[in-house]
């Protein structure tokens, strides 16, 4: 079995005054960084407010253990997340080549990393968009139904619009999580630059090296993005186009 | 009322709720259906199940040729019913528009003509929807909210309407005044009508039949006037006691009072003014409880309504007594009478006698439908 961590690679230069060279890699972590966020939030979306509505909604055998096995990666911690999905996908794993005959490819690829950010950002898109269901009257959608509607077209005709205040937070919250997502990251798809080194594995890595003046570039890029998304999220939210709901 | 062919109404449902089973099972007569009872009596749930809302009911429900409900074969969905339902609060979908509201069940409704269709523009018409449509449920009164929670459950092409108090939030006269545009309005749409209400005047004006609830069974059945004026029936209404309602037709107006016309014979009766038209046919109501019986004609009497009639029937009920009269050979007429003012009169079928009544134990309740 391959362990991701071997991967880690330092950066090699210390100490070095700033190039342009210093620049466009700065540029390649920000965009390994929105790459992997924003892929794994598309990725996580239709699941999770699936298993959200359900969640608010529904009643059936086994919840109790769903609710449970889908918090289960906001306690435990992120690098034994990582583990698990390295055995799951590794050759001889359940989900591996060697059982399935083919290779999902996502060890040590921006696809593992995707994959490990959406399964940390997943329950707090679960618990917050459940609680933005759950503020919808479920009157509602028994008169959307009772008007010919099934339960599906229910859902985005009646259910989402009226809830999308609430969604909307609950995937921006995913959104953050993946940006800042570290240990289950880094175990899965490791640590190598321009392909899985995102903003949070880059500063731990020029830390690391002892290149504090990248470390401190790479912050204030974070901060920079961090800052810029709230900022987007706040009026996104008071437009109209997400504005206006109940 | 006209009667013309609709499709007949029948089930038998169970369902354990918290309090209590609701089992009921009925064959519906007549096409517009009242149910009555107290609140918690479960006529809301039994709405809820006939629309589909309560999965857990079992029984059989059947609208026309359709079966709804036939555990544990047939279950048939909320969307799957072709029933119009609307709830006591309108549940307007906030994020649309009236016109969206309106138009959201349409696609059903394609195949029996869409919101732009007759029945539709009819809908529009009868609630007076058009001065709404662009307007957002939020901003509505609650009369106009009611009416256009009606307006989308026509709008979607029912073959049942299931109302459950659609108006009770309303002020009195406006409630009247659509419970009159619904009765009219299903008229001409022959569809069977089920309306829950606890308002006595509101199920005579507008039921063929009423069904009486009590702890989610059926405790009565029957024409309006033989249900309601049944003493376990009237004591569970809000003002104990029966109404009457007569059927009369404007003659004239005068400062503070309006001059009426009752029956075949034109019996005249005093009421306080109303805004109806002259000739127009309107319901008044009477408490049984505020008329008067007199056996010889009253002089000297500031009452401006006094009728000759014959005594029908005389019903024992625990405390008081039920006095069955006809007006005019034509007109029933019930007064409830103390026992022993029963007894002193020495009132027996057959007896003539005089009804005497204020101006304004009158009430006008609506335009007759």
């Amino acid at each position: 079995m391959c362990t991701a961590a071997t991967a880690l690679a330092f950066f090699p230069h210390r100490e070095e005054p700033l190039k342009v060279g210093r620049m466009s890699e700065l540029l390649m972590v920000v965009a390994v960084t929105l790459k992997i966020a924003i892929t794994a939030t598309l990725l996580l979306c239709a699941p999770a407010l699936a298993l959200a509505y359900l969640l608010a909604r529904r009643e059936f055998f086994g919840k109790s253990l769903v609710e449970t096995v889908v918090a289960l990666p906001l306690v435990l911690p992120p690098t034994a997340v990582g583990f698990l999905l390295l055995r799951l996908f590794s050759v001889d794993g359940p989900l591996g080549s060697g059982a399935l005959g083919f290779d999902f490819g996502l060890l040590l690829s921006w696809k593992g990393a995707v994959l490990a950010s959406s399964v940390m950002a997943l329950p707090l898109v679960v618990r917050s968009a459940r609680v933005a269901f759950q503020g919808v009257n479920p009157r509602f959608e028994g008169i959307s139904r009772s008007l010919g509607v099934g339960p599906l077209a229910t859902f985005f005709r009646v259910s989402l619009p009226l809830a999308k205040r609430g969604v909307f937070a609950s995937l921006i919250l995913g959104f953050a999580r993946a940006l800042g997502e570290f240990g289950a990251t880094v175990i899965v798809a490791g640590n190598i630059p321009g392909k899985t080194r995102t903003l949070a594995l880059a500063i731990f890595s020029a830390e690391q090296a002892g290149n504090e003046q990248l470390a401190g570039r790479l912050m204030w890029v974070a901060l920079l993005l961090g800052f810029a998304g709230v900022a987007g999220v706040e009026w996104l939210g008071r437009r109209s186009v997400l504005g206006g709901g109940v | 009322m006209t009667e013309r062919a609709h499709a007949q109404v029948e089930f038998s449902l169970r369902l354990p709720v918290d309090e209590f089973t609701l089992d009921v099972k009925a064959t519906l007569e007549g096409r517009v259906t009242g149910i009555f009872g107290r609140s918690g009596s479960g006529k809301s749930i039994l709405l809820e199940a006939l629309a589909g809302l309560r999965p857990a009911a079992e029984g059989r429900v059947r609208v026309g040729e359709r079966v709804f409900l036939d555990t544990p074969r047939v279950n048939l969905p909320p969307e799957a019913r072709n029933v119009g339902y609307v709830a006591q609060s309108p549940l307007l979908f906030p994020h649309l528009s009236v016109r969206e509201n309106l138009a959201f069940g349409a696609r059903r409704a394609k195949s029996r003509g869409r919101l732009t269709g007759p029945a539709s523009e009819d809908a529009l018409k009868y609630l007076e929807l058009d001065a709404l449509l662009e307007r957002r449920p939020s901003t509505l009164s609650g009369g106009e909210q009611a009416r256009v929670a009606l307006g989308r459950a026509l709008c979607s092409g029912p073959e049942l309407l299931l109302l459950d108090e659609p108006f009770a939030s309303l002020e009195l006269p406006l409630r009247r005044r659509l419970v009159g545009m619904l009765v009219s309005f299903t008229k001409s749409l022959e569809i069977p009508v089920i309306l829950v209400s606890h308002d006595p005047i509101d199920l005579q004006a507008a039921c063929h039949s009423v069904l009486v609830m009590e702890r989610g069974k059926l405790i009565a059945q029957g024409s309006p006037w033989a249900v309601l004026m049944r003493p376990a029936v009237s004591a569970l209404q809000t003002e104990p006691g029966f109404q009457n309602l007569l059927s009369v037709r404007v003659a004239e107006h005068s400062d503070d009072t309006t001059l009426v016309h009752m029956g075949e014979h034109g019996t005249r009766l005093v009421i306080p003014r109303c805004e109806a038209e002259i000739g127009e046919a309107i319901l008044v109501s009477v408490a049984a409880r505020d008329i008067v019986v007199a056996t010889e004609r009253p002089r000297g009497i500031s009452a401006r309504n006094v009728l000759s009639a014959c005594v029908a029937e005389v019903e024992a009920a625990a405390d008081y007594r039920l006095v069955h009269l006809t007006v005019a050979g034509e007109t029933r007429v019930l007064a409830e009478l103390t026992q022993g003012a029963c007894s002193e009169l020495g009132l027996a079928p057959g007896a003539n006698v005089h009804l005497v009544m204020k101006t304004h134990a009158l009430r006008y309740v609506s335009r007759a439908g």
